[in-house]
């Protein structure tokens, strides 16, 4: 019951969800041809919509990949440095003027995947260096690397012109706005790719959700399975932080909630997880339009306000066992 | 059959085993010190360690085979299961015994689930099969992991200090079943409970120095054992005054 009212309530606000922000538009306005709420609507709105749907259902699955991966509850592309990653590689394009050309977006979104993508790399590498069940280290090391990430980030910061540093800031807090349809078409083509290899592979996800050595003993190429997922992963977060900026927790908090949920393994899981994180994310988004300021909170901010108090209920619930 | 041939080991460049040869007829119990490199020797019987040297299982050197075949041949059983999703049941944890034999991307044939409920019952854990196993004791965890390594339908069986967290009345049980398993497979045992190892009756390995010293039997002596462990020992167990 509970669960289905919980399933319900987010539906609602998805079907919800176009209608709100600075414009409140209604139904019967958006059928009017070529009017501004038209615009808005199918332009603006739907997109957006789609694209936080995707980001939810790409930031949720990258975090129970990682979970179970890792065997660890903490373990998110955010927690790891692989979104810092990401975001100093798109901070390094706009200090060095790419933001402001023609094909910006691109060139940003280019450097942001090749930073999640090199801190996959320098993590699987630094990874050899520690014993094979110290997966704390490795969470360590990830914060490290996103503690290092930033002050990188604040030489940029010291280094930038005024509109530059506006630029990156506006990056760095996130936002799931969106212009048209190109975004949300190719973040949907690589929510779909996720979601189909974790899918697919949920049978090796499920052995080495128990130990590497048991999952190499039923014949599983470990290595191998878990770099073709991180690497699958890792084109979803560095994509989607380089369009939207780092939006963090949602990696964390979704897989746990479904988990409350459906107390199922982790085969179970995948679809629910994708599909709540969607809706998830959609309803933060929508939060963040709904409430009138002069300009629009950003989606970073609702996403850590109601993600931050559930990492600190998780750590001393479930971590300290 | 399995043979070792100029087996040796080091970890973190301290030699653990050093120059081992043993021809395994078929079953064997492994004993030793801590530290002393059983579990490292039943590791690279697995290949989940690196080693110098050539094993062959049947005449086949390990090194041919996929990781595939070498689950089919070969299956370990761990002392203690650290299990981080907490929901899989038992009926889905023993089926993961049934993955080496799966086709790629589908789901488990009713068959693997007919071997999966017949290996339950023969263990008498079918009572337990929609538990989640995090939620056992670690006798039926025990019983469980041993359960999957029998839904595996390999020959070989490694088990690693089977009796080591568990109560004299599990600790029963499970040396129950190690001993008819005896029949049908080729048992490899580590442990360092001696009344176990009496038990089970198998030709003993005892490594000490990075070197193996095989009997084929009388190795259950007070004497014998008081020179390997440098302990006293009265009818296996050890005299601490």
């Amino acid at each position: 019951m509970i669960k289905f009212l919980i399933w319900s309530a987010l539906f609602g606000v998805l079907l919800l969800s176009p209608f709100i922000g600075a414009v409140n538009l209604d139904i019967s306005s958006i059928f009017v041809s070529s009017s501004l709420e038209q615009t808005i609507f199918f332009d603006l709105r739907i997109p957006r919509v789609l694209f936080a749907f995707f980001a939810g259902i790409i930031l949720s699955l990258s975090g129970l990949l990682f979970q179970t991966l890792f065997r660890n509850a903490l373990m998110t592309p955010y927690t790891l440095g692989i979104s810092s990653g990401a975001v100093l590689g798109a901070g390094i394009a706009i200090k060095l003027g790419l933001g402001t050309l023609v094909f910006g977006v691109a060139a940003i979104s280019i450097f942001g995947f090749f930073g999640a993508m090199l801190t996959v790399f320098l993590l699987v590498y630094l990874s050899q260096f520690l014993h094979s069940h110290q997966h704390e280290s490795l969470l360590l090391l990830g914060i490290a690397l996103s503690l290092f990430y930033s002050s990188a980030l604040m030489i940029l910061f010291y280094l930038g012109d005024a509109m530059q540093n506006d630029m990156l800031i506006r990056f760095t807090m996130g936002s799931l706005s969106v212009i048209g349809w190109s975004n949300p078409i190719l973040l949907g083509i690589i929510a779909f790719i996720l979601l189909v290899s974790i899918y697919a592979y949920r049978f090796e996800l499920q052995l080495l959700s128990i130990s590497e050595d048991q999952a190499h003993l039923k014949g599983i190429n470990t290595k191998r399975v878990t770099l073709l997922l991180l690497m699958v992963s890792s084109l979803g977060i560095g994509t989607l932080v380089s369009i939207s900026g780092p939006i963090g927790f949602v990696g964390l908090i979704v897989p746990h909630i479904v988990a409350k949920l459906y107390p199922l393994s982790v085969s179970h899981r995948i679809l629910k997880t994708a599909l709540f994180g969607g809706f998830f994310l959609v309803a933060c988004d929508t939060i963040t339009r709904g409430i009138q300021t002069q300009s629009e909170l950003p989606i970073g901010i609702v996403t850590a306000l109601i993600g931050a108090p559930f990492f600190i209920y998780l750590i001393i619930t479930k971590v300290s066992k | 059959m399995i043979e070792l041939k100029n087996i040796s080991c080091a970890y973190n460049k301290r030699v653990i085993l050093s120059n081992i040869s043993l021809k395994i007829e078929n079953h064997l119990t492994i004993l030793g010190a801590n530290g002393s490199g059983k579990s490292t020797l039943a590791k690279a019987l697995c290949n989940l360690t690196a080693f110098e040297g050539e094993i062959f299982i049947e005449s086949q050197n390990i090194d041919t085979l996929s990781l595939q075949q070498r689950a089919k041949a070969i299956s370990y059983i761990p002392a203690k299961l650290d299990i981080y999703d907490s929901f899989i049941s038992v009926e889905e944890f023993v089926l993961l015994g049934r993955f080496p034999y799966k086709k790629s991307f589908v789901e488990y044939s009713e068959e693997d689930k007919t071997i999966v409920s017949q290996t339950l019952a023969f263990l008498k854990i079918a009572h337990l099969s929609s538990n989640a196993v995090s939620s056992l004791s670690s006798g039926e965890q025990q019983l469980a992991l041993i359960a999957q390594a029998l839904a595996q339908r390999s020959k070989i069986i490694i088990f690693d200090e089977p009796t080591a967290n568990l109560d004299p009345r599990n600790s029963k049980i499970i040396a129950t079943h190690i001993k008819t398993l005896k029949e049908n497979y080729q048992v490899i045992l580590i442990t360092h409970d001696l009344h176990l190892a009496n038990f089970i009756d198998s030709p003993t390995a005892f490594i000490k120095e990075k070197t193996l010293h095989y009997y084929e039997d009388d190795f259950f002596s007070d004497e014998n054992l008081e020179e390997h462990y440098g302990v006293s020992f009265n009818s296996l167990a050890v005299q601490y005054d």
